[in-house]
């Protein structure tokens, strides 16, 4: 008896830890991205304009808005509070740097340094295109299954969202709370 | 009765709990939507702050700057009439730069001191974002601030001569306020003023404008922002053709182009 009771909630919990792995590398890698244009917002407006995608007064917005969201949205995964939502947030942020990337390398932008002679030299631009993606659609992933299961521990959601529990000394009461959905 | 009782109390416990609960989570969730409404609120005030500090009384223009705030103009009122207008866009991190202003940066601003070509050198910094630093932006407000001691020109080459052999590096504040001065002889009043003038990023504003007007105009005609690029009377050049000749050929490539 004892010995199922402790297999089975462990053979539950492992897709838990695998969310406290996506959710952490998406949180790390969202915040840092964050924390590093916060700074120059004058660089993150300039490379939101050089997609050419949005128009050229909104992208100063974007450009603005994008690293606070991107802070923010790293520090709710990695606390792991609202974490569905954050996962949500941070899955479209990846899904808009994809589209973003594929978009500038089906056009044939280069954001980098152009080229002086086409052919000769190899664009360092051209080249990183496709492990941009790459690493988004892995994050992607990190995010997407975050979404699906967003239960994980070490989370603030566990204390969040933790069900009503009754008083000790009405244990009948406690079982109908088990039937009501925690989240 | 007592049963019954009990029951009333039990329920008004679950429901107080459950409120507890509901609280407990729009409290957090409206706490996190303020902290973040208030930190896009900050990005916007401060980006605002910045740029009217750019345009404050410490803002300077430098004195060969077109009208139009899109180029600084190298040997300017020499040039002859008719001679075709040659736009230089560049960026101080990118090697291919500092390449074609190695091989044709000479002839280039010969031909703008005999007066054979009207040259306008247009400053980027878009590699700051992709290089996660702003030297691309400190040099060009070094080099606008010589332009405030007359010597833009110099500066500029000597930024190129100073870029570090791998792109990314940047430059040291050092190397733009102390070094490239030395080397270029810029001593007492003049290097205070240079100086004091790099300190206060007094040409910031008018740099970053002469970028965002540099991608505009790259992303109309070229469709596309890379550096360098080369505008002869408004149409694009290309530096693959620029490539192609030799410098004492350049100037007839440009008139080929005009």
């Amino acid at each position: 008896m004892s010995d199922s009771a402790a297999a089975s909630p462990s053979r539950r919990l492992w897709p838990e830890w695998v969310t406290l792995a996506a959710r952490l590398v998406l949180g790390v890698v969202v915040l840092v991205a964050g924390l590093l244009k916060v700074t120059q917002l004058d660089a993150s407006i300039q490379s939101v304009r050089l997609y050419q995608i949005l128009p050229w007064d909104v992208a100063a917005y974007v450009g603005t808005a994008l690293p606070i969201i991107e802070i923010a949205t790293g520090l709710l995964l990695i606390t792991g509070t609202f974490t569905r939502i954050s996962a949500v947030v941070g899955s479209l942020l990846m899904l808009a740097f994809i589209i973003g990337i594929a978009s500038v390398w089906a056009r044939g932008i280069s954001i980098d340094c152009g080229c002086f002679s086409p052919g000769a030299a190899v664009d360092a631009g051209q080249t990183q295109y496709p492990l941009e993606i790459l690493r988004d659609t892995g994050l992607l992933l990190c995010g997407v299954w975050t979404v699906c299961r967003p239960r994980s521990p070490f989370a603030v959601d566990n204390w969040l969202f933790a069900p009503v529990t009754e008083l000790a000394d009405h244990p009948e009461s406690t079982t109908a709370e088990d039937k009501e959905p925690t989240r | 009765m007592t049963q019954n009782n009990r029951e009333r109390l039990r329920q008004a416990q679950a429901a107080a709990a459950k409120q507890q609960r509901l609280n407990r989570i729009i409290g957090v969730g409206a706490g996190v939507l303020v902290v973040v409404l208030i930190g896009v609120f900050i990005g916007v005030l401060v980006q605002n702050q910045s740029h009217q500090a750019a345009t404050s009384a410490a803002a300077v223009t430098p004195p060969n700057a077109t009208s139009d705030g899109k180029a600084i103009v190298i040997s300017p009122g020499v040039t002859k009439q008719g001679a075709p207008v040659v736009e230089l866009f560049f960026d101080y991190q990118c090697p291919y730069c500092k390449l074609l202003e190695t091989t044709y940066g000479g002839t280039l601003t010969s031909l703008a001191a005999s007066g054979d070509i009207e040259l306008h050198y247009r400053t980027m910094s878009f590699l700051d974002a992709s290089l996660n630093n702003d030297a691309s932006l400190r040099a060009g407000i070094a080099a606008t601030c010589a332009d405030t001691v007359g010597k833009y020109s110099e500066f500029h080459n000597e930024i190129y001569t100073e870029q570090p052999e791998t792109e990314g590096e940047g430059y040291s504040d050092t190397a733009l306020r102390d070094s490239i001065p030395a080397a270029l002889g810029i001593i007492g009043n003049d290097l205070t003023t240079f100086q004091s003038c790099y300190d206060k990023q007094s040409t910031k504003g008018f740099v970053t404008t002469m970028g965002d007007l540099g991608i505009q105009d790259l992303q109309s005609i070229n469709n596309q922002v890379s550096t360098p690029t080369v505008h002869v009377n408004g149409k694009d050049l290309p530096v693959s053709d620029i490539g192609q000749v030799q410098p004492d050929g350049l100037l007839d490539l440009i008139k080929q182009h005009a």
